[in-house]
C-alpha cells in the first residue's frame, strides 16, 4: 500500500499547494482583519477546503475520461463566456463575475484550463500534426475563441495569459521556431506602437529581422510580416482615437513611476511595502503599509507585498522558491509522461501558473506593468483558488498515470 | 511522446528549465534589490509615508415640520480620538484628568479600538465642552496619538418635543457593524429609534475622504496636493415632516400630568399632525455622549419614558370601539335603522349579569352610539359573532401594523376563535367571552395610532389611510424634493351605514345626553366617541377619538390616558382643545378645569366574578 502511494501519489504537488495556501491565508488575514473582521479570511479558508477535496478527486479520475471530456468542457466554458457577455453583471467595469446562486464565480479562470485541455486533446490525436497549416490554424482557433470572448469582457490580464501560454504549448507540440516568432512579433510591435512612433519603427525592424532569420518560405514571411504591421498600426490608430484619460491609463500602465499619486500609486506603495520589509520582515500584523491599507484591495492582486512586508526576504524567498519548484515539477511531469495529451496539458498548466506568478510578483515589485492577475494559491478569490487546485489535481493525476500511453 | 521521434523531449525540457531558472533568478534578484540593497530607502519612505486618508463625516440631514420650521438641527461637536499605535499608555492618567473621566473608560475604549486597527484613531469621548477642548489643545503636544475631530451632533430648537417620533442616534453596535459591511466604521453614530432609524439611509449622507500628509508619528503636516484628490462628504437628505410643531408643543403641554398618548392625524392624507407619548425623554441627551448612568436610568424607569405609547401600547379601546360593531351589524344587514332594543340597565347572559350605567329605555343604533348604551352592544355582538368582528376589525386596520414610517409599533389584537382555542383550550370558552368584546373590553388590544386611523375612516367617509410622519424628502445637492406616496385602502361601507354612524358620533359631542360634550369646539361642529377601558391592575384608562369639522374634516384625533379615569371627563377636553388650536390657530376656550362627576359614565367595570373567569 505504502509503496503504491510512493509510486503513484504526487506528494510534491500536495505539499507545495498546501504550503502556498497556508501562506496565502496568513497574508489575507493580516490584510483584512481590521477591515471586515477577517470575513475574507474565513471565506478563503472555506474555499481552500472545498478546493482541496476537488483536487484529490480530480487526481483519481481516469486519464482517458479526462481526455474524452475535455472537448465537452471546452464548449461548456465557451457557452458560459458568451452568456456572461450577454447578461453578466458588471463588477469593476468588467463583465466576468458570474452571479451564480449568490456566489461570484469567474468562468474565465476555468476557461483557461479547459482551453489547455482541449488544445492538448486535439494535438494528441494520431492524425494531427502541428506542422500542417490546417491543424495549426485549428489549434490556434481553439485559443482564439475564448481569448477574444475574454478580451471583450474586457479582461486584459487573462487575455495576456492565453497568449503567453500558447507559446510553450506550441513549442512543446513541436511547432517550428518560425511559428513561435510569428506569434511573438505582433505583441512586440503593439507595445512599440503604444510607446511612440520611434519605438514602433524599431519594433517593426526587429520583427522583420527575426522573421527573416527564422524564415521558411517567402509567402509565409510576407503573411506574418503583414499581420505584424496590421496589428501594430491598428493599435496605433486605436491609441490616437482614445480619450485622454484612457491614454493616461495606458501610459501609467507602461510607466507607473511617472504619476506616483495617480495611476501608479499602487505600484509605488507596493514597492515601498516590499522594500521596507527587509530580511526578516516587520512581523505578522505589524506591516505599516498593510495595516494602514495604503494599497487598495491588497488581499487580491497585491497579496505578495503583504508577504514581502511582514515576512521579509525570508518569507518572500520561500514563496518564490515554492513557485519555482511547482513549475519545474510540472515540466518534469510533462517530460516523463508517456501520454501526449497529459504531457501537453502539464506544459499548459505550467504556462498558466508561470504567467500568473511572473506577472503578479513582477507587478508587485515594479518590474511589470499593473495587470489584474491573482497570484496562484495566495490571492483572495474563490474561483481563482479552486481553479488552481483543479490544475494541481490534474498534475497529480498526470504524475500517477505517467506510465500510461 | 517518446513515440514521436521528431520531438526531442530532453532538449526542449532543458530549454524550458533554463527559461524558468532565468525568470526566477530575475525575480529573486529584484526581491533582494528591493529588500536588502534599497532597504534603507524604502524603510524610510514607509516610516514617513505620508499619505493618510481621513474620513470626513457627512452632515446629517435636517428635519422640518409641515410649516417649514427647522425642528431637528445640526451643530458642531468635538470628539477626542486616540490612535492606539502611537499612544503612550503612561499618559493615560494625565489624559483622563484633562477629560475628567475615569481612566478605565478611556482604556477600555482604546483596547476595543485596538482589536480593529492599531493605526486608526478611536473615538474615546464625544461632544466635549469648549473649556475641556481648550485644555486639551494646550496639552496636545505632550500627548502623541491624541487628537480631536469635529463631528456633528443633533440640536433641537423645540427642546423636549416629539422625542419618540424623532428618535435618536446611538453608537453603532458590533452586530450592526457586521451586518452593514463597509458603510459604517466603529464609533459611528447610527439612527436607532424613531425617524432617525427608519430614515437612516436618507439622513446619513455619504462619507468623504481627505488625503493628508502626516509624519511617522501621525501628526498632521498639511493637505496633500492642496486637496485636489479629496472627495468631499455629501450631506444627508432633509426630511419634511407632516407634524405641526406648534400643535405638537401645545398637545404635549396638555399631556404633561399624564401617562398616555395622543395622535392627531390629517384624515385626508394620513399625515401625522402631532404624536405625543408621555412621559418622555429629552432627545438632546443622546446627541453627544450618553453616559451609561443616564441610559440605565431611562431603561429601568418604571414609567418607561423611552416607550412610545402612541404606537406600542395595546389597551382595550372601551366604548370607542362601538362604531365598528355597529358598522359590522349594519353593513351585514343584521340590523337596520329601525332596529331597537329596550335597555333596562343590565344584560343577562347565562348566569352572568353585564351591567350598564344607566337605564336608557328604547334605543336605536344612532341613540345607542350617542348615549353609549352598553346593553345594546352586548346583544349586538352576539348577533355579529366573532368571525365578522375579526373581518371588520381588519378592515378598519386593527390586529395588524399600520405601516407608519417610524418603525416601532404593535399590531394589536382582536381575539379570534383560534386565539380563544389556544388560550382557553378548544371548547373551553363560550359566547359569553364575546359579550365584553361588544363594548371594546376583554382581550382586544389597540394602539392610539390605530384608533386615530380608525376614527379618520368616519371622518373621510370610508378610506383607511396610511399614517406617516414624513411628507417628503429633500435632496439638498440637486434641490429635488421627492413626495412620498402612501397607499389608501377603501373600507367599503354603505353610504347609509356611514351616515348613521356619523350621526351617532356627532350627537355624542353636539347633542344633550351625549358623552363627549367636553370635546365641543365653539363654532365648529365635530364628532367623537368617549371610552373608558377597564384595567385589572389599577384605575381605568381614558379614551377619546374624534374629528372636526364634521362636514370637511381636517383633523382626526385619538387620546389615551393611562389610569386617568373617564374618557368623557379626562380625554375629551384634551382632544377638543387640540382640535380647536389646530383649526383656529389659537385656543378660544378657557382651559377647562377638571370637572365633577356629573358627566355620565359611559361604561362600567364588569363584575369581578366575571373578570376572574376571563
Amino acid at each position: 500500500m505504502f509503496s503504491y502511494f510512493k509510486e503513484y501519489f504526487d506528494f510534491r504537488v500536495l505539499f507545495i499547494c498546501l504550503a502556498l495556501v497556508i501562506v496565502g491565508l496568513i497574508c489575507i488575514y493580516s490584510a483584512t482583519f481590521d477591515i471586515n473582521n477577517a470575513a475574507n479570511f474565513h471565506r478563503q479558508a472555506l474555499w481552500a477546503g472545498i478546493g482541496f477535496i476537488i483536487m484529490i478527486v480530480i487526481s483519481f479520475v481516469p486519464l482517458r475520461t479526462l481526455q474524452r471530456l475535455s472537448i465537452t468542457f471546452y464548449f461548456i466554458a465557451i457557452a458560459t463566456l458568451v452568456i456572461i457577455l450577454v447578461v453578466g453583471s458588471t463588477v469593476k467595469g468588467s463583465k466576468s463575475w458570474f452571479g451564480l446562486i449568490g456566489l461570484g464565480g469567474q468562468p474565465s479562470e476555468f476557461a483557461k484550463i479547459t482551453t489547455v485541455l482541449a488544445f492538448a486533446s486535439y494535438i494528441s490525436k494520431t492524425d494531427v500534426s502541428i506542422s500542417k497549416v490546417k491543424h495549426l490554424f485549428i489549434s490556434l482557433g481553439i485559443f482564439a475563441v475564448p481569448m477574444f470572448l475574454i478580451l471583450a469582457q474586457p479582461d486584459l490580464g487573462t487575455t495576456i495569459v492565453f497568449f503567453v501560454v500558447l507559446l510553450p504549448l506550441l513549442y512543446w507540440a513541436g511547432a517550428s521556431n518560425f511559428i513561435l516568432v510569428s506569434i511573438l512579433v505582433p505583441i512586440l510591435t503593439a507595445f512599440g506602437a503604444l510607446l511612440g512612433t520611434t519605438y514602433f519603427i524599431i519594433a517593426v525592424a526587429i520583427g522583420a529581422v527575426l522573421l527573416y532569420i527564422f524564415r521558411e518560405n517567402k509567402f509565409t514571411v510576407a503573411v506574418a510580416f503583414g499581420i505584424m504591421l496590421a496589428i501594430g498600426l491598428s493599435v496605433q490608430v486605436m491609441y490616437e482615437s482614445m480619450h485622454v484619460y484612457q491614454q493616461k491609463r495606458i501610459s501609467a500602465f507602461l510607466n507607473p513611476e511617472a504619476d506616483p499619486l495617480g495611476a501608479g500609486y499602487n505600484v509605488v506603495q507596493s514597492k515601498i511595502a516590499i522594500g521596507s520589509g527587509g530580511f526578516f520582515g516587520k512581523g505578522f500584523l505589524k506591516g505599516t503599509q498593510t495595516q494602514l491599507n495604503y494599497i487598495p484591495e491588497q488581499w487580491t492582486d497585491f497579496i505578495f507585498c503583504v508577504t514581502g512586508e511582514e515576512f521579509g526576504t525570508l518569507g518572500a524567498s520561500i514563496v518564490l522558491g515554492l513557485f519555482a519548484a511547482l513549475l519545474l515539477h510540472a515540466l518534469r511531469v510533462a517530460s516523463i509522461s508517456r501520454n501526449r495529451f497529459s504531457s501537453l496539458a502539464a506544459i499548459g498548466i505550467m504556462g498558466i501558473f508561470g504567467t500568473h506568478i511572473v506577472i503578479n510578483t513582477g507587478m508587485s515589485m515594479g518590474l511589470m506593468p499593473v495587470v489584474g492577475l491573482p497570484l496562484p494559491f495566495l490571492s483572495y478569490g474563490g474561483s481563482s483558488l479552486v481553479a488552481n487546485m483543479i490544475m494541481a489535481g490534474l498534475l497529480m493525476n498526470f504524475y500517477a498515470n505517467r506510465k500510461e500511453y | 511522446m517518446i513515440t514521436d521521434d521528431k520531438i526531442d523531449v530532453s532538449s526542449r525540457r532543458r530549454i524550458l528549465t533554463i527559461v524558468i531558472i532565468v525568470v526566477f533568478a530575475i525575480l529573486f534578484l529584484r526581491l533582494y534589490h528591493l529588500q536588502l540593497l534599497s532597504y534603507s530607502e524604502f524603510g524610510k519612505k514607509s516610516e514617513e509615508n505620508s499619505v493618510r486618508v481621513v474620513i470626513k463625516e457627512p452632515v446629517r440631514g435636517y428635519m422640518f415640520d409641515r410649516n417649514d420650521r427647522l425642528v431637528v438641527d445640526v451643530g458642531p461637536a468635538y470628539t477626542v480620538t486616540v490612535t492606539p499605535a502611537s499612544f503612550d499608555t503612561n499618559n493615560l492618567v494625565f489624559l483622563s484628568s484633562l477629560m475628567q473621566v475615569d481612566p478605565a473608560v478611556i482604556k477600555e475604549r482604546i483596547n476595543r479600538g485596538r482589536t480593529y486597527s492599531r493605526f486608526s484613531p478611536v473615538r474615546i469621548l464625544r461632544d466635549i465642552d469648549f473649556k475641556t477642548l481648550s485644555k486639551l489643545e494646550e496639552n496636545l503636544y505632550l500627548l502623541p496619538g491624541v487628537n480631536y475631530e469635529v463631528e456633528s451632533k443633533r440640536l433641537y430648537p423645540f427642546g423636549k418635543c416629539a422625542s419618540h417620533l424623532l428618535g435618536y442616534c446611538k453608537e453603532i453596535t458590533d452586530e450592526q457593524l457586521k451586518q452593514t459591511g463597509t458603510v459604517y466604521q466603529q464609533g459611528d453614530l447610527v439612527g436607532s429609534s424613531g425617524l432617525e432609524a427608519s430614515y437612516e439611509t436618507f439622513l446619513r449622507g455619504e462619507k468623504g475622504y481627505e488625503f493628508i500628509s502626516v509624519n511617522s508619528k501621525g501628526q498632521l503636516l498639511g493637505s496633500l496636493e492642496e486637496g485636489r484628490r479629496d472627495i468631499p462628504s455629501k450631506e444627508g437628505f432633509d426630511l419634511i415632516l407632516s407634524i405641526d410643531f406648534g400643535l405638537q408643543a401645545f398637545a404635549e403641554s396638555l399631556m404633561t400630568k399624564y401617562r398616555g398618548a395622543l395622535v392627531a392625524i390629517d384624515p385626508n392624507d394620513g399625515g401625522i399632525l402631532a404624536m405625543v407619548s408621555k412621559p418622555d425623554f429629552d432627545p438632546a441627551i443622546f446627541s453627544g455622549v450618553t453616559s451609561s448612568k443616564v441610559w440605565t436610568k431611562l431603561n429601568t424607569d418604571p414609567d418607561k419614558p423611552l416607550f412610545n405609547r402612541a404606537t406600542m401600547t395595546r389597551y382595550p379601546p372601551g366604548s370607542t370601539f362601538k362604531m365598528l360593531i355597529a358598522a359590522a351589524a349594519l353593513e351585514e344587514g343584521i340590523i337596520n335603522e329601525r332596529y331597537r332594543i329596550t335597555c333596562r340597565g343590565s344584560f343577562r347572559f347565562g348566569n352572568r349579569i353585564f351591567k350598564d350605567v344607566h337605564v336608557h329605555g328604547s334605543v336605536n343604533v344612532v341613540q345607542a352610539i350617542q348615549k353609549s348604551c352598553d346593553v345594546f352592544f352586548y346583544q349586538l355582538i352576539l348577533k355579529v359573532g366573532l368571525d365578522k368582528l375579526n373581518e371588520y376589525g381588519r378592515r378598519f386596520g386593527f390586529s395588524k401594523s399600520t405601516g407608519i414610517d417610524i418603525g416601532e409599533e404593535t399590531s394589536g389584537l382582536i381575539p379570534s376563535a383560534e386565539y380563544y382555542d389556544r388560550v382557553y383550550g378548544k371548547d373551553k370558552w363560550t359566547q359569553g367571552n364575546l359579550v365584553s368584546l361588544g363594548i371594546g373590553q376583554g382581550e382586544i388590544g389597540v394602539s392610539p395610532l390605530q384608533m386615530a386611523r380608525y376614527v379618520a375612516v368616519f371622518a373621510n367617509n370610508g378610506t383607511l389611510i396610511q399614517p406617516h410622519a414624513v411628507n417628503s424628502i429633500r435632496n439638498k445637492r440637486t434641490n429635488r424634493i421627492d413626495i412620498i406616496d402612501h397607499k389608501e385602502i377603501p373600507v367599503w361601507l354603505n353610504y347609509d351605514v356611514m351616515r348613521m354612524i356619523r350621526e351617532g358620533i356627532r350627537r355624542v359631542v353636539e347633542e344633550p345626553g351625549g358623552t363627549g360634550s367636553l370635546a365641543r369646539i365653539s363654532g365648529i361642529v365635530s364628532a367623537g366617541k368617549t371610552g373608558t377601558a377597564q384595567n385589572p391592575h389599577g384605575a381605568d384608562h381614558a379614551w377619546y377619538v374624534g374629528f372636526a369639522p364634521f362636514d370637511q374634516p381636517r383633523i382626526a384625533i385619538a387620546v389615551m390616558l393611562e389610569n386617568a379615569g373617564y374618557g368623557g371627563t379626562k380625554a375629551a377636553p384634551i382632544a377638543g382643545m387640540v382640535m380647536e388650536k389646530y383649526l383656529f390657530g389659537e385656543l378660544r376656550r378657557k382651559v377647562i378645569k377638571p370637572v365633577s362627576a356629573v358627566i355620565p359614565r359611559d361604561t362600567i367595570l364588569l363584575k369581578t366574578t366575571e373578570k376572574g373567569e376571563h
